[in-house]
Protein backbone atom coordinates (compact mmCIF):
# COMPACT_ATOMS: atom_id res chain seq x y z
CA UNK A 1 0.00 0.00 0.00
CA UNK A 2 1.65 3.58 -0.64
CA UNK A 3 1.73 6.16 1.92
CA UNK A 4 -0.36 8.51 -0.13
CA UNK A 5 -0.13 10.73 3.01
CA UNK A 6 3.32 11.63 2.53
CA UNK A 7 2.98 11.91 -0.98
CA UNK A 8 0.64 15.19 -0.23
CA UNK A 9 2.57 16.22 2.54
CA UNK A 10 6.35 16.45 3.79
CA UNK A 11 5.17 17.15 7.37
CA UNK A 12 3.20 14.92 9.77
CA UNK A 13 -0.50 16.04 11.10
CA UNK A 14 1.04 16.64 14.58
CA UNK A 15 4.20 19.08 13.60
CA UNK A 16 1.73 20.57 11.00
CA UNK A 17 -0.69 21.09 14.24
CA UNK A 18 2.31 22.62 16.14
CA UNK A 19 3.38 25.03 13.27
CA UNK A 20 -0.17 26.19 13.06
CA UNK A 21 0.18 26.74 16.79
CA UNK A 22 3.05 28.66 16.37
CA UNK A 23 1.65 30.62 13.29
CA UNK A 24 -0.33 31.69 15.85
CA UNK A 25 1.85 32.45 18.61
CA UNK A 26 4.15 35.06 16.80
CA UNK A 27 0.91 36.67 15.25
CA UNK A 28 -0.02 37.26 18.84
CA UNK A 29 3.34 38.37 19.62
CA UNK A 30 3.14 41.04 16.74
CA UNK A 31 -0.03 42.43 17.86
CA UNK A 32 1.06 42.78 21.47
CA UNK A 33 4.15 44.35 20.52
CA UNK A 34 2.08 46.42 18.85
CA UNK A 35 -0.08 47.39 21.97
CA UNK A 36 3.10 48.30 24.14
CA UNK A 37 4.11 50.48 20.74
CA UNK A 38 0.99 51.99 21.02
CA UNK A 39 1.33 52.64 25.52
CA UNK A 40 4.81 53.66 24.71
CA UNK A 41 4.03 56.16 22.48
CA UNK A 42 0.51 57.23 24.60
CA UNK A 43 3.47 57.96 27.64
CA UNK A 44 6.09 60.04 25.71
CA UNK A 45 8.65 57.15 25.41
CA UNK A 46 8.97 57.83 21.58
CA UNK A 47 11.74 55.94 20.91
CA UNK A 48 10.87 52.37 22.93
CA UNK A 49 7.31 52.89 20.57
CA UNK A 50 9.41 52.95 17.48
CA UNK A 51 11.55 49.95 19.33
CA UNK A 52 8.15 48.21 19.58
CA UNK A 53 7.08 49.01 16.23
CA UNK A 54 10.31 46.88 14.89
CA UNK A 55 9.22 44.21 16.91
CA UNK A 56 5.96 44.09 15.78
CA UNK A 57 6.96 43.87 12.20
CA UNK A 58 10.00 40.81 12.80
CA UNK A 59 7.12 39.58 14.65
CA UNK A 60 4.62 39.03 11.87
CA UNK A 61 7.66 38.35 9.38
CA UNK A 62 8.16 34.94 11.77
CA UNK A 63 4.54 34.68 11.53
CA UNK A 64 4.64 34.70 7.70
CA UNK A 65 7.87 32.49 7.50
CA UNK A 66 6.27 29.53 9.97
CA UNK A 67 2.69 30.03 7.33
CA UNK A 68 4.58 29.65 3.88
CA UNK A 69 6.77 26.60 5.61
CA UNK A 70 3.48 25.03 6.06
CA UNK A 71 2.18 25.44 2.93
CA UNK A 72 5.55 24.89 1.15
CA UNK A 73 5.32 21.60 2.62
CA UNK A 74 2.18 20.63 1.74
CA UNK A 75 0.27 21.19 4.89
CA UNK A 76 -2.63 23.18 5.72
CA UNK A 77 -1.68 26.80 7.11
CA UNK A 78 -4.42 28.13 8.98
CA UNK A 79 -4.66 31.83 9.40
CA UNK A 80 -5.15 32.72 13.26
CA UNK A 81 -7.78 34.78 15.30
CA UNK A 82 -5.72 36.58 17.82
CA UNK A 83 -7.59 37.84 20.69
CA UNK A 84 -7.01 39.28 24.46
CA UNK A 85 -4.47 41.88 23.55
CA UNK A 86 -3.03 43.86 26.65
CA UNK A 87 -3.98 46.77 26.22
CA UNK A 88 -2.71 49.14 29.20
CA UNK A 89 0.13 48.24 31.62
CA UNK A 90 0.66 49.59 34.97
CA UNK A 91 4.49 51.27 34.07
CA UNK A 92 7.31 51.87 31.85
CA UNK A 93 9.06 49.08 33.27
CA UNK A 94 5.97 46.51 33.11
CA UNK A 95 6.40 46.54 29.27
CA UNK A 96 9.77 45.05 28.95
CA UNK A 97 9.10 42.73 31.56
CA UNK A 98 5.86 41.36 29.50
CA UNK A 99 8.15 42.13 26.40
CA UNK A 100 10.62 39.54 27.75
CA UNK A 101 8.31 36.95 29.37
CA UNK A 102 6.70 36.57 25.56
CA UNK A 103 10.36 35.95 24.00
CA UNK A 104 10.85 33.44 26.53
CA UNK A 105 7.44 31.94 25.81
CA UNK A 106 8.23 31.84 22.17
CA UNK A 107 11.63 30.55 22.85
CA UNK A 108 9.74 27.42 24.72
CA UNK A 109 7.03 26.76 22.43
CA UNK A 110 9.72 26.28 19.08
CA UNK A 111 12.08 24.26 21.46
CA UNK A 112 8.71 22.34 22.08
CA UNK A 113 8.20 22.12 17.91
CA UNK A 114 11.96 20.76 17.55
CA UNK A 115 11.67 18.42 20.06
CA UNK A 116 8.41 16.62 18.55
CA UNK A 117 10.36 16.90 14.98
CA UNK A 118 13.77 15.09 16.70
CA UNK A 119 11.19 12.76 17.41
CA UNK A 120 9.79 11.60 14.39
CA UNK A 121 12.83 12.16 12.64
CA UNK A 122 11.75 15.27 9.94
CA UNK A 123 14.75 16.65 10.13
CA UNK A 124 13.73 18.76 7.30
CA UNK A 125 11.59 20.84 10.10
CA UNK A 126 14.85 20.81 12.59
CA UNK A 127 16.77 22.36 9.80
CA UNK A 128 14.53 25.07 9.33
CA UNK A 129 14.03 25.89 12.79
CA UNK A 130 17.25 26.34 13.48
CA UNK A 131 16.96 29.87 12.12
CA UNK A 132 14.37 30.35 14.24
CA UNK A 133 16.60 29.18 17.28
CA UNK A 134 19.38 31.65 16.42
CA UNK A 135 16.63 34.29 16.00
CA UNK A 136 15.28 33.95 19.62
CA UNK A 137 19.14 34.16 21.17
CA UNK A 138 18.63 37.54 19.62
CA UNK A 139 14.92 38.64 21.13
CA UNK A 140 15.71 37.89 24.35
CA UNK A 141 18.98 39.57 24.56
CA UNK A 142 17.56 42.37 23.38
CA UNK A 143 14.72 41.98 25.69
CA UNK A 144 16.89 40.87 28.62
CA UNK A 145 19.00 43.98 27.72
CA UNK A 146 16.08 46.09 28.21
CA UNK A 147 15.09 45.44 31.34
CA UNK A 148 19.13 45.71 32.41
CA UNK A 149 19.20 49.35 31.44
CA UNK A 150 16.14 49.85 34.15
CA UNK A 151 18.98 48.48 36.98
CA UNK A 152 21.96 50.42 35.52
CA UNK A 153 20.41 53.64 35.01
CA UNK A 154 17.85 53.60 37.44
CA UNK A 155 14.35 55.20 36.73
CA UNK A 156 14.79 58.35 39.30
CA UNK A 157 14.56 61.87 38.01
CA UNK A 158 15.09 61.85 34.46
CA UNK A 159 16.10 58.02 34.41
CA UNK A 160 12.94 56.78 32.62
CA UNK A 161 13.95 59.60 29.59
CA UNK A 162 17.85 58.04 29.48
CA UNK A 163 16.11 54.31 29.53
CA UNK A 164 13.71 55.38 26.56
CA UNK A 165 16.56 57.05 24.16
CA UNK A 166 18.66 54.41 24.98
CA UNK A 167 16.27 51.24 23.90
CA UNK A 168 16.41 52.00 20.41
CA UNK A 169 20.36 51.68 20.51
CA UNK A 170 20.32 47.96 21.63
CA UNK A 171 21.73 45.67 18.99
CA UNK A 172 23.00 41.73 19.47
CA UNK A 173 26.05 41.22 16.91
CA UNK A 174 26.97 38.41 18.55
CA UNK A 175 29.47 36.05 16.02
CA UNK A 176 29.10 33.17 18.09
CA UNK B 1 -19.16 9.80 -6.86
CA UNK B 2 -21.03 6.77 -5.10
CA UNK B 3 -20.50 3.30 -6.04
CA UNK B 4 -21.34 0.02 -4.62
CA UNK B 5 -19.14 -2.77 -2.98
CA UNK B 6 -19.72 -5.48 -5.95
CA UNK B 7 -18.05 -3.02 -8.17
CA UNK B 8 -14.97 -4.97 -10.59
CA UNK B 9 -12.41 -2.36 -9.42
CA UNK B 10 -12.84 -3.57 -5.94
CA UNK B 11 -10.34 -6.39 -6.34
CA UNK B 12 -7.19 -3.02 -6.56
CA UNK B 13 -8.34 -1.54 -3.41
CA UNK B 14 -6.80 -2.46 -0.07
CA UNK B 15 -8.15 -2.73 2.96
CA UNK B 16 -7.60 0.13 5.36
CA UNK B 17 -8.86 -0.76 8.33
CA UNK B 18 -12.61 -1.89 9.37
CA UNK B 19 -15.07 -2.66 11.56
CA UNK B 20 -18.69 -4.02 11.61
CA UNK B 21 -20.31 -0.92 10.90
CA UNK B 22 -18.18 0.02 7.33
CA UNK B 23 -14.82 0.24 6.33
CA UNK B 24 -11.93 2.04 4.40
CA UNK B 25 -10.11 0.87 1.64
CA UNK B 26 -6.78 2.88 -0.23
CA UNK B 27 -6.72 2.46 -4.19
CA UNK B 28 -2.97 3.33 -5.26
CA UNK B 29 -3.98 3.72 -8.23
CA UNK B 30 -6.39 6.48 -8.31
CA UNK B 31 -4.43 7.75 -5.08
CA UNK B 32 -7.61 8.11 -2.78
CA UNK B 33 -9.68 6.23 -0.07
CA UNK B 34 -13.31 4.66 -0.52
CA UNK B 35 -15.30 4.66 2.46
CA UNK B 36 -17.88 2.18 2.89
CA UNK B 37 -20.37 3.45 5.67
CA UNK B 38 -23.99 4.46 6.06
CA UNK B 39 -25.30 2.50 3.01
CA UNK B 40 -22.78 4.26 0.33
CA UNK B 41 -19.32 3.57 -0.90
CA UNK B 42 -17.91 7.35 -1.16
CA UNK B 43 -14.44 8.53 -2.77
CA UNK B 44 -12.50 10.78 -0.80
CA UNK B 45 -9.18 12.21 -1.91
CA UNK B 46 -6.61 13.77 0.76
CA UNK B 47 -8.00 16.95 1.25
CA UNK B 48 -11.60 15.50 1.69
CA UNK B 49 -10.61 12.79 3.92
CA UNK B 50 -8.71 14.92 6.51
CA UNK B 51 -11.63 17.30 6.14
CA UNK B 52 -14.17 13.92 7.00
CA UNK B 53 -12.03 13.22 9.99
CA UNK B 54 -11.75 16.78 11.46
CA UNK B 55 -16.30 16.78 10.99
CA UNK B 56 -16.51 13.58 12.71
CA UNK B 57 -14.13 14.77 15.70
CA UNK B 58 -15.51 18.11 16.21
CA UNK B 59 -19.13 16.15 17.04
CA UNK B 60 -19.20 16.66 21.17
CA UNK B 61 -20.37 13.01 21.17
CA UNK B 62 -20.44 13.59 25.21
CA UNK B 63 -22.90 16.73 25.21
CA UNK B 64 -25.23 14.88 22.45
CA UNK B 65 -25.45 12.23 24.61
CA UNK B 66 -26.49 14.26 27.86
CA UNK B 67 -29.10 16.57 25.54
CA UNK B 68 -32.36 16.25 26.64
CA UNK B 69 -34.18 17.90 24.08
CA UNK B 70 -36.29 16.34 21.85
CA UNK B 71 -34.72 17.07 18.64
CA UNK B 72 -34.27 14.68 16.09
CA UNK B 73 -30.91 12.32 17.32
CA UNK B 74 -29.38 13.60 13.44
CA UNK B 75 -26.24 14.91 12.92
CA UNK B 76 -25.59 16.31 9.53
CA UNK B 77 -21.59 15.85 8.51
CA UNK B 78 -21.12 18.53 5.54
CA UNK B 79 -17.43 18.69 4.43
CA UNK B 80 -16.82 21.69 2.59
CA UNK B 81 -15.63 21.39 -1.21
CA UNK B 82 -16.86 18.01 -1.38
CA UNK B 83 -18.94 15.71 -3.32
CA UNK B 84 -20.70 14.17 0.07
CA UNK B 85 -22.69 14.48 3.02
CA UNK B 86 -23.85 12.14 5.75
CA UNK B 87 -26.81 12.33 7.66
CA UNK B 88 -26.09 10.22 10.56
CA UNK B 89 -27.53 9.03 13.78
CA UNK B 90 -25.80 9.62 17.23
CA UNK B 91 -24.49 5.28 16.89
CA UNK B 92 -23.75 6.05 13.55
CA UNK B 93 -21.10 8.81 13.98
CA UNK B 94 -19.65 7.20 16.97
CA UNK B 95 -19.00 4.20 14.75
CA UNK B 96 -17.66 5.99 11.75
CA UNK B 97 -15.86 8.48 14.73
CA UNK B 98 -14.26 4.68 15.84
CA UNK B 99 -13.36 3.56 11.89
CA UNK B 100 -11.57 7.29 11.48
CA UNK B 101 -9.65 6.92 14.32
CA UNK B 102 -8.95 3.19 13.09
CA UNK B 103 -8.30 4.56 9.42
CA UNK B 104 -5.67 7.34 10.40
CA UNK B 105 -3.62 4.99 12.83
CA UNK B 106 -3.32 2.53 10.08
CA UNK B 107 -2.15 5.09 7.65
CA UNK B 108 0.10 6.34 10.07
CA UNK B 109 1.43 3.17 10.82
CA UNK B 110 1.88 2.34 7.05
CA UNK B 111 4.11 5.77 7.09
CA UNK B 112 6.07 4.54 9.40
CA UNK B 113 6.76 1.31 8.08
CA UNK B 114 7.25 2.61 4.73
CA UNK B 115 9.77 5.28 6.38
CA UNK B 116 11.47 2.60 7.79
CA UNK B 117 11.85 0.07 4.72
CA UNK B 118 12.91 2.29 2.34
CA UNK B 119 14.40 5.67 3.77
CA UNK B 120 17.97 3.96 3.75
CA UNK B 121 18.97 3.88 0.29
CA UNK B 122 20.28 0.78 -1.86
Amino acid sequence: MKDLIRVRSLISAEVEMLLNQQVKKEAYSSSIYLSMASWCNRNGFDYSSDYFFKQAEEERQHQLKFYKYILDMGGNAVSPEVTGIKQEYNSFREVFEEALDQEISVTQSIKNIYARCLKEQDFVTNEFLNWFLKEQREEEYKARRALELFEVIGEEGTGRWQIDKHVGDIKYNSEA
Amino acid sequence: MVTTLIDPQTSTWVDVFSTKQGAVYQSDAERCWYVDFAGKVAKFDYRCLLKLKKAVYNVDIEAKLLETSKDPDVEIIFICACDHTYILTLMQIIALKELMEGTFVMLQLNSILQDRLYRIAV
